[in-house]
């Protein structure tokens, strides 16, 4: 077990390794001049040279690149010149904002996912067909459009939910700083009110930025489920004396899980570059608006910074999820967790 | 039935009918991806509108007989933008799709049946990318080099050169192991010779489905790095940029300017995967839900 912990961190440390040289390779090394990108079109040579001093591009490629990692670890990830910030305080700030999305996203999709797949691989027939269905949708809808089609009806036909204005209303106090996300600071405080307001804030982006995981994972847990009941333990199960919704639960449901639980990491792990696309429409405060801003008002220091950061996050989450899949089950463990 | 077995045993593949729903999927995905590809080849012919002329008589006209998807705040006529967008989406899949399979196929083919160092090297480098969620590794490519359409579809191309390399190498060491392929070697058939006339074939098929659902991939996107600034730029008439353009009116009461290319990108996308599942089922391709 300790030798499948230490492959599966030192491969991941590779690759990571590896993604900043391909991360430095196409912002630092390509054809246009990231001092030019950074000062503009009308930058005197001088103001050029010294900017590249500053970015650490004025030595050899493979000190450049020493620089490039020292200053990431370091947590000196720039400066945002449309926001006189530097880039790490801007991500830092909005980090809550999306961190709190992408879990109430995952939660909404996981769980639907789980239900829909489960009614779907134990019915059959129409109604399974019927949750394909949505699945074909959800897959191919482009989610920043769905949310504004979500916007169009709940905010401005039926008046249900709140429009694009952000976590809270400007009415609602904010609840004192505790985790950062609103809705367990609002209950920590037992502000019910700042609760129902940050919630219903949190409706439309989440079921959003959900979209994308709930398609793979109810299509990856309904086959699995499908082809585990054709399994003969679940025909041993049955003969047992189980019923066929118990055999269902009891046994088709862990063996077929496995997969599901791999496949969560990696969704989780891109939730970030889905709030890229996500949050611009709901004017969310988080990292993904940050983002959007920053390509709008040609500031890419922001998006440079958010590239290696998302490609951290993914293998990270990835990582986590690997060990624990070796950690239940052991088989996963002892065959080096090859694919 | 036993048939079916033997087919099994030999290529390690379950073959069976797709049921009816797999076949419902087969007639929509066609219908759409029929609709698509006429409106794309035929469509600016038939509505001879310029998707770029802009008309200040008429910004943000409502849908109506002159402009059956109405016209964004220059004039321009939203119903000739879709369309060209469907050539530009299609071009840009098709594109992807191609750069895509040969390069990731050969680094999968390469590292499959090459020396250990080399499979050691290209699994290492496809790892590197696959580091990367997909979106991002193609937004990096479009900010180190660019913002553009074409560079857009460089870096989508980019971003799934592993997935066909995972697969491909996967597929290729199954194939080898079989007992067919390892008579052929015994009989005296050449590296090039099993790989083209053996191995290849057995692939086709999970690569057919994974071409297909690629396909799907790079038109959503596309539309997302030109929702986000980094594809297409406005007034370039592509779909994802057009639901920025209209984005900002949409609260306002002119719903059919991000309505329809939104529209277009999910019909889209639907009909190729639809296509992709019914391929899927038919072909017996298994493991590539996710």
């Amino acid at each position: 077990m300790i030798r499948f912990f230490w492959k599966r961190i030192s491969a991941s440390a590779l690759s990571l390794f590896g993604a900043s040289l391909v991360a430095f390779f196409l912002l630092r090394a390509s054809p246009g001049d990231p001092a030019r990108l950074f000062l503009g079109p009308f930058a005197g040579e001088e103001a050029l040279k010294r900017v590249r001093a500053d970015l650490g591009l004025d030595g050899s490629p493979l000190l450049q690149y020493l620089i490039y990692v020292r200053r990431f670890l370091a947590g000196d990830w720039g400066f945002s010149y449309s926001t006189g910030q530097p880039v790490a305080t801007l991500i830092a700030r909005r980090f809550p904002a999306t961190l709190e999305l992408g879990l109430y996203a995952f939660l909404i999709a996981f769980l639907s996912a789980l239900a829909l797949a489960l009614v779907a691989a134990y019915r059959r027939g129409p109604v399974d067909g019927t949750a394909r269905a949505i699945s074909f949708f959800t897959m191919g809808v482009p989610p920043f459009w769905f949310g504004l089609m979500l916007l169009l009806m709940f905010f401005e036909a039926l008046g249900w939910l709140p429009g694009p204005d952000g976590r809270l209303s400007i009415k609602v106090i904010e609840p004192p700083r505790v985790t950062g996300l609103l809705t367990i600071d609002a209950l920590l405080a037992g502000d019910f009110a700042a609760f129902r307001d940050a919630f219903a804030h949190l409706a439309l982006p989440a079921l959003t930025l959900g979209l994308t995981p709930f398609s793979f994972l109810f299509r990856l847990l309904r086959a699995n489920l499908i082809d585990v009941c054709r399994e003969p333990f679940i025909l041993v199960a049955r003969s047992g004396g189980l019923t066929r919704w118990g055999a269902f639960l009891r046994h088709a449901l862990p063996n077929a899980f496995m997969p599901t639980l791999t496949a969560s990491g990696l969704l989780f792990g891109q939730l970030l570059a889905g709030s890229v696309l996500v949050e611009r429409v709901f004017v969310w405060p988080g990292v993904g608006a940050l983002v959007t801003d920053g390509v709008l008002k040609q500031d890419f220091s922001v998006v440079q910074a958010f590239i290696l950061l998302s490609a951290a996050i993914y293998v990270v989450c990835n990582l986590i999820v690997d060990l624990l899949g070796g950690v239940i089950d052991p088989r996963l463990a002892v065959s080096g967790g090859d694919r | 039935m036993a048939n079916d077995k033997a087919t099994t045993e030999a290529t390690g593949r379950r073959s069976h009918s797709p049921g009816l729903g797999h076949r419902t999927s087969l007639v929509i995905g066609l219908a759409l991806a029929a609709l698509l590809i006429a409106a794309a080849a035929i469509g600016p012919w038939l509505w001879s509108l310029d998707p770029l002329a802009m008309d200040f008589a008429a910004p943000l006209a409502p849908p109506s007989a002159d402009h059956p998807m109405g016209t964004d705040a220059n004039g321009r006529d939203v119903l000739a933008r879709a369309l060209a967008g469907a050539r530009i989406s299609l071009f840009v899949g098709a594109i992807v799709v191609a750069t895509g399979f040969l390069s990731g196929g050969g680094v999968g083919i390469a590292a499959a049946l090459g020396r250990r160092w080399l499979d050691a090297l290209l699994m290492r480098i496809v790892d590197a990318l696959a580091a990367f969620p997909p979106l991002v590794l193609a937004m990096a490519v479009t900010v180190g080099f660019g913002v553009g359409l074409t560079t857009a579809t460089v870096g989508i191309a980019l971003s799934c050169v592993p997935f066909f390399a995972r697969l491909m190498r996967a597929d290729v060491l199954r194939i080898r192991a079989l007992p067919f392929v390892e008579a052929s070697v015994a009989v005296g058939v050449g590296p090039w010779r099993m790989i083209f006339r053996h191995v290849l074939p057995h692939a086709a098929p999970t690569m057919l489905v994974q071409c297909a659902s690629v396909f799907g991939y790079a038109i959503l996107t596309l539309a997302g790095l030109g929702f986000i600034g980094l594809g297409a730029q406005i007034p370039e008439p592509e779909w994802g940029a057009m639901i920025t353009d209209g984005m900002q009116y949409a609260l306002t009461g002119q719903w059919w300017l991000a309505f329809y290319p939104g529209l277009a990108v999910l019909l889209a996308v639907v009909a190729v995967n639809l296509l992709a599942d019914y391929a899927q089922a038919a072909l017996g391709v298994r493991g590539l839900e996710a």
